[in-house]
């Protein structure tokens, strides 16, 4: 089963300079990217991201242990977010970037954050895909959990439709 | 990766192939001009391809369709077959998924492009496209050719750039109410439109030189939108005067936020 997200040059740029503005104490951002899931052929979904969220520096939570925490005023911002949006099965991605070029994975503190949060998202928006999107300095990775899905399955591409087109393809053994 | 093959066009970039490579591109309507497209297109290098095209080759087609001959108006072949032939002969471990039906009998392989060339002929059929393009993230390139006049004829054609979060074919003047009601009023009276092969193949080339710089990024340009004409008496191909006229930034026709296939909300 082939998935794809989908993004606009504009919104990819307004992502990466949102991320990339420094932080008072955290020593990265993370962001909310929203999308809607469309098919493709052979029972393949694209996920077609459309709108994004910069989390106020606010909700920013202090801890050395890892690059950023959000807390629970940005989740609780997000699961209602997830709610307003179930008509139109619209679901969320928790987005930030790895400061290095090339293909990027998901460290133990992704990892182990997301299998927290994704649950709840799943709870609210049961319709709709949600993840995570780890974007690096020239490509980007995602693992989205589908609708009733328990564990995540990792994007085969993202493509982003500017000028020009970015198409970050996942190369690593599947 | 690189071999001598591409090296006259290595000015695309020390990356353009492996750019070009994986970048999927789809092309609707194989005849005049998506035969002369889907030909350049593997020349250049493109590796994965999504086809559309449900007619076979008549003999009105042999004055312009690209790689047909006599022996495909006798066998009946499709124009996907023809396509297809043109595109393994250049690059023989090419994807190419063909599909001999009109791209909305069968929609979803089309949404697995960056880029889509519409070589269609009625504006129903481009605005259709242009949809498609819009809600699933897809750049679209449109061809079109006519022959005007009665006495003095003239060629004219059009290439544009519809892309998504940019103007589109409506903010640039090129498709309006007005044309699409009068088409519809017609349908059926329009005849066979005049197409002949040198117009459909500088229209082809300049829309390939938008995708490859769309993919490459060569020009540096960047160009959010294009609407270009191309006078077939004058043998120039320029920036549409409609472009001057347009004051705004944001296209009101296709909202950003408006992506996927359309849900019905309940009030």
């Amino acid at each position: 089963m082939r998935i794809e997200i989908k993004l606009t040059g504009n919104l990819y740029n307004e992502i990466v300079q949102d991320l990339a503005r420094p932080h008072a104490f955290a020593a990265e951002r993370l962001g909310f990217v929203f999308g809607r899931m469309g098919t493709l052929s052979d029972k393949g979904f694209a996920v077609l991201l459309n709108r994004y969220h910069s989390i106020p520096d606010s909700q920013y939570l202090e801890d050395l242990t890892v690059g950023a925490r959000i807390g629970s005023e940005a989740i609780t911002w997000a699961m209602q977010a997830i709610y307003y949006g179930r008509p139109t099965h619209e679901g969320i991605f928790l987005i930030h970037v790895h400061g290095h070029k090339g293909e990027t994975g998901m460290s133990e503190v992704d990892s182990r954050e997301q299998s927290k949060l994704i649950p709840g998202f799943q709870s609210v928006g049961r319709a709709s895909a949600h993840g995570i999107i780890i974007l690096s300095l020239n490509h980007g990775s995602s693992w989205v959990w589908l609708p009733t899905y328990k564990e995540p399955r990792r994007a085969d591409c993202i493509s982003v439709i500017g000028a020009p087109v970015g198409v970050f393809e996942r190369r690593e053994e599947k | 990766m690189s071999t001598d093959r591409y090296s006259r066009q290595s000015f695309l970039g020390s990356n353009s192939e492996e750019l070009i490579s994986r970048c999927t591109i789809g092309v609707v309507g194989l005849g005049g001009g998506g035969s002369h497209i889907v030909q350049q297109l593997a020349h250049i290098g493109f590796q994965r391809y999504i086809l559309y095209d449900d007619d076979v080759v008549e003999e009105s087609n042999l004055n312009r369709l690209i790689g047909a001959g006599t022996i495909d108006v006798l066998a009946g072949t499709q124009k996907l077959h023809i396509a297809k032939m043109r595109i393994y002969a250049l690059q023989p471990k090419a994807s190419v998924r063909g599909f001999a039906c009109k791209w909305q009998e069968n929609p979803e392989p089309l949404r697995e492009c960056q880029i889509v060339l519409g070589c269609v002929d009625s504006y129903r059929a481009r605005e259709e496209l242009e949809i498609a393009c819009r809600r699933y993230l897809m750049h679209y390139i449109d061809i079109g050719m006519d022959v005007h006049g009665k006495e003095q004829l003239s060629i004219g054609g059009q290439i544009i750039l519809s892309s998504p979060g940019s103007l589109c074919m409506k903010c640039m003047g090129f498709l309006t109410d007005e044309k699409l009601a009068k088409e519809a009023s017609d349908y059926g009276n329009a005849g066979p439109r005049p197409q002949v092969v040198w117009p459909n193949g500088v229209l082809a080339s300049t829309a390939v030189g938008l995708a490859v710089d769309i993919v490459t990024d060569w020009t540096r340009s960047r160009r959010p939108y294009a609407y270009l004409v191309y006078d077939g008496n004058r043998a120039t191909v320029k920036e549409s005067p409609a472009l001057r006229n347009i004051t705004i930034t944001t296209c009101p026709h296709f909202p950003e936020s408006e992506v996927g296939d359309p849900v019905l909300i309940g009030l």
